[in-house]
């Protein structure tokens, strides 16, 4: 009995003290990790936006944007803080877009890629790439970017969700409207079409009734299985749900996902009848919102 | 001087006779994991070593006040707390070394090497001699750390003291094509190995 009453006393006394030390330091270290965070990303931002005066914040999809302000409270740009699954673990970086849509610049934050492989997200190289692209330009991988081979998988995450920011940026803050296939015009049927995937073709069905997107199937493909459940049935019923191609492809297999969302993009814009690639923002017919 | 040769063995232990890395091969997690760069080796070098010896003198000062069947549970609260001070302060003065380190500080905790230390020199010896046991298998640990990690960081990047670029000496020219290789995970092994068969073949030549 005493020992069980001197064991137990022994334990308590330790743990609290060791939780009021920790108490202590964690109240000293705080203030200090939060000031240098909210530092660094000041830093950012006049990097990027050298007469910024104000933002505000709004978060969309748990990431933080921020409309930056000059002094005379016109807008300079967005500044998107963003997460999204690398190779190995979550890549958090800042994403730096003016008025017009375009990229001034990347900021990684903080990743786990592999050291030596991965980090190539760090380099300038890859990351200039991006700078003066924006919302108006093909930010797929081989058109006006490139992913960096021997390390596709990160820079090809880093690559779609720079793409998905930009259009939620442009989209959200700046009034953009990107002229996506317009269903209405696309006459009843189903279409197919087929794209390069892991270990071959990766083929879609698509059917469309009365300007709706009805079903998506994918009838072949040899993605690897484990990977591919993670994205089928999920991305076609996305697509289905949302009645828009241009669906968040996060998943547990980006890559498949994507691949699903660029045959079903190929299958839609060879059905549209006349593929019309007139001037944009004539306000026309941009009625495909609303329905 | 009989004194003082008991602290000089103390000291030298830990650093060539029970060297934790070369000789004993404990706490191999953080050993493979942040060698990658000579800067994060050292960094994970020290963090273990002010753990080990704030470790080492609070459990040789408490020894004779912790039940015996208590005795790890309180060893391993210790030298929590210890680990978790350090990872506050790292990540509040040194966030380059944090961000690498990631993972491996809050697994200092579970390094074999400290609770080792713990339980088998500082429950039963006075504070200084764990003090100085602390400090000498610490210099151990960071040494093999150092030796790997440049090992590892000349063959794999053919750079010293990455990967901050504005620190970073690049040793070959730009034709250079590092081995990769030696900056992943199996390279660790590769690289230990190669180490270990060195390392004992210098020790069985001078009988240390």
């Amino acid at each position: 009995m005493r020992d069980i009453l001197k064991m137990s006393l022994t334990l308590t006394i330790i743990a609290a003290l060791s939780a009021f030390l920790l108490t202590g330091v964690h109240n000293i270290t705080e203030p200090v990790i939060l000031a240098r965070q909210e530092r660094e990303y000041y830093e950012a931002i006049e990097r990027f936006f050298p007469e910024v005066e104000d933002f505000q914040t709004k978060e969309i999809d748990s990431n933080q944007y921020d409309l930056i302000y000059d002094q005379d409270g016109e807008e300079l740009g967005v500044m998107g803080t963003i997460e999204t699954q690398g190779y190995d673990g979550a890549i958090r970086y800042n994403l730096a877009v003016d008025t017009e849509g375009v990229i001034q610049g990347i900021v990684i934050v903080s990743h786990t890629e592999t050291p030596g492989i991965g980090d190539v997200i760090e380099t300038d190289q890859f990351q200039e790439q991006f700078v003066g692209k924006g919302y108006d330009d093909s930010l797929e991988d081989g058109e006006d970017v490139d992913t960096v081979s021997g390390a596709t998988l990160s820079t090809g995450a880093m690559l779609s969700s720079i793409r998905r920011t930009v259009n939620t940026i442009a989209e959200q803050f700046l009034g953009e409207e990107r002229e996506y296939i317009d269903l209405t015009e696309i006459p009843d049927g189903v279409y197919e079409a087929s794209v390069d995937g892991t270990h071959g073709i990766l083929t879609v069905e698509v059917e469309v009734e009365n300007g709706e997107i009805i079903r998506v199937d994918v009838p072949e493909h040899n993605e690897t299985e484990a990977y591919f459940v993670d994205s089928y049935p999920e991305i076609p019923e996305r697509i289905v749900e949302e009645q828009r191609v241009e669906v968040d492809t996060q998943t547990g297999a980006t890559l498949s996902a994507e691949r699903i969302v660029d045959a079903v993009k190929k299958a839609l814009g060879d059905a549209v009848p006349e593929i019309e690639d007139d001037a944009e923002g004539n306000g026309g017919d941009n009625n495909n919102e609303g329905e | 001087m009989k004194e003082s040769n008991v602290y000089v063995q103390d000291l030298s232990r830990g650093i060539i006779k029970e060297n934790p890395v070369f000789r004993l091969l404990l706490g191999m997690c953080p050993v493979l994991g942040v060698t990658a760069f000579l800067i994060n080796g050292l960094g994970m070098g020290l963090a273990a070593t002010a753990v080990l010896i704030a470790s080492n003198v609070v459990v040789a000062s408490l020894k004779n006040f912790i039940p015996a069947q208590v005795r790890i549970p309180v060893f391993i609260v210790i030298i929590a707390t210890f680990v978790t001070i350090i990872e506050m302060i790292l990540q509040a003065f040194q966030p380059a070394l944090y961000d690498a380190l990631g993972v491996f500080v809050p697994l200092i905790v579970v390094n074999c090497m400290i609770l080792g230390r713990a339980e088998a020199f500082a429950s039963k010896k006075p504070i200084l001699r764990s003090l100085v046991d602390g400090i000498g298998v610490g210099i151990g640990f960071t040494l093999a750390l150092g030796i790997l990690s440049l090992v590892r960081e000349v063959l794999g990047q053919g750079t010293i003291l990455g990967p901050e670029p504005e620190n970073t000496i690049h040793l070959f020219g730009e034709a250079f094509e590092p081995m990769g290789l030696f900056a992943q995970p199996p390279g660790a092994f590769i690289a230990l190995g190669l180490l270990l068969a060195i390392t004992n073949i210098i020790f069985k030549k001078y009988n240390l």
